[in-house]
């Protein structure tokens, strides 16, 4: 049982200050769980076949022309976001996934064997089911 | 206080430790081929998952449907009518699991229609829009190839209906998953996830969480929901957005119906969850055909009759169905979808 004493600074927290500091962390903890889930991705991770060509900076505009299997694939990083732009494929799926600009998110091109991989400070899932 | 502050170091520091996480990407069954593995020195998981990488190869190479390999010339031997060729023991295991889901499937899940398949244009790794040839369709459908049609005996194969043309897609990547499983507990390996082309199967855990898996939007770039797969749980999407083409506007995808010998119209996406068991990977990339290929009335039915309790069909961005046993593992990250989503079962 703590002894009640007269209001001075320097003085031990009380148990009620405790529960309050103890609270607002696991709020903090909780709030941190639930919306760094949903968060914008910092980093491009481009792969060609199963070498890293590179990881990315997203918060910058630049072009980049990664060399793959059929040809060369034409990828467009503009402040948060990225997108292929044009690749050496017929289907031209990679192209058609627009822009991505989420953790997590992915896009492939399987004929020239390109993917970009959104990474964020905390991926909201290991792999992608599709 | 003090406590209080040890805490918060010990958690921030947390934040700078790298994991034991090995992933390698490679591209193999015509399809991107992801290994996580957890909790094992760089030096082995590499040497692990190489050795993975080759089994796939290698299987991949005998099952090709229109390259030469094991397969195609058991195909060959097929169209010549009643002649034995022989096969290995693992293909003919292969061929009567195939054959006993087809049945449970009603035919629903054919492996047989590799014909159909090449007349669509799919025997292709980039494949163009075809020429839609009715009357071989027609014909093709009307040579009814099934897979009870195919005998097996003593090492030696033969096929009583000379249209049967074997073609794995719906279910080389699910038994691979099954091999690198099989694998992977062997060499002592407790933590991994194996992904061949959009199917996962895991094994332990990441660390102290389950894995978790985003469910691809079948129309945007995004996960629609993620779940927790624990371990030996598996899961298989059969979509029309991964192999398709367009012709006049409209869609063609990869999943042909055999009873009609079309692509199946109508529906975007099946995801099912396997539970563990000896051939979950399998059952992940087989059992969501039927669910896909059935009418919008029969899902359910389809899915009971594959012993399918977690599935999520999406018809269209505002038509989505999740079974019951599903929702309560899954957590939407795609409100729209949310929205749109009813529960059956």
């Amino acid at each position: 049982m703590q002894q009640r004493t007269p209001l001075k600074f320097n003085n031990k927290p009380l148990a009620g200050d405790q529960l309050v500091i103890i609270a607002s962390f696991a709020l903090v903890i909780v709030l941190f769980q639930q919306f760094w889930s949903f968060e914008h991705a910092s980093k491009l991770k481009i792969r060609q076949g199963s070498k890293i060509v590179g990881t990315y900076d997203l918060d910058q505009t630049r072009e980049l022309h990664i060399h793959g299997e059929l040809g060369d694939s034409h990828i467009i990083i503009n402040q948060g976001k990225v997108r292929f732009k044009q690749s050496s494929c017929n289907n031209q799926y990679c192209v058609h996934q627009g822009w991505l600009s989420l953790a997590g998110q992915v896009a492939i091109c399987l004929p020239n064997q390109i993917s970009l991989q959104l990474v964020g400070a905390k991926s909201t899932y290991d792999s992608l089911n599709y | 206080m003090r406590l209080l502050l040890i805490f918060t170091f010990v958690f921030l520091s947390g934040c700078n430790k790298p994991e034991p996480l090995y992933n390698t990407q490679s591209y193999i069954f015509g399809t991107l081929v992801d290994i996580s593995i957890y909790g094992e020195s760089e030096a082995r998981a590499q040497a692990i998952s190489d050795q993975i990488i080759r089994n796939f190869q290698d299987l991949h190479s005998r099952l090709h449907a229109w390259q030469p390999s094991e397969l195609k010339a058991i195909n060959q031997a097929f169209a010549l009518g009643k002649t034995p060729v022989s096969i290995a023991p693992d293909i003919a295991a292969m061929i009567n699991e195939a054959t006993k889901l087809s049945m449970q499937s009603k035919g629903a899940f054919n492996p047989s229609i590799g014909g159909l398949i090449a007349a669509w244009g799919f025997h292709y790794d980039e494949f163009k829009p075809v020429k839609i040839d009715e009357n071989k369709i027609k014909n093709l459908v009307t040579a009814n190839p099934k897979m009870t049609d195919i005998v097996i005996e003593e090492n030696k194969i033969y096929s009583n209906n000379p249209a049967v043309q074997l073609d794995f897609g719906g279910y080389a990547k699910g038994y691979a998953l099954d091999i690198a499983l099989k694998y992977l507990r062997e060499q002592g390996v407790k933590h991994a996830l194996v992904n061949i082309g959009g199917n996962i199967i895991a094994l332990g855990k990441h660390g102290k969480q389950p894995w978790r898996v985003g469910i691809q939007h079948p129309r945007k770039p995004s996960a629609i929901a993620t779940l927790d797969l624990d371990s030996g749980w598996a899961i298989g999407t059969s979509g029309d957005y991964q192999r398709y083409f367009k012709l006049h506007e409209k869609r063609y995808c990869h999943i042909i119906n055999p009873a009609t010998g079309y692509p199946v119209q109508g529906i975007q996406a099946v995801t099912v969850l396997i539970p563990p068991q000896m051939n979950a990977g399998t059952l992940s990339d087989v059992t969501s055909k039927p669910i896909f290929i059935a009418q919008p009335t029969t899902r359910a039915e389809a899915a009971k009759a594959m012993h399918v309790e977690n599935f999520l069909v999406i018809e269209s961005t505002d038509r989505i169905l999740v079974s019951k046993a599903l929702a309560k593992r899954m957590t939407w990250l795609d409100k729209d979808a949310a929205t749109h989503a009813t529960e059956i079962q």
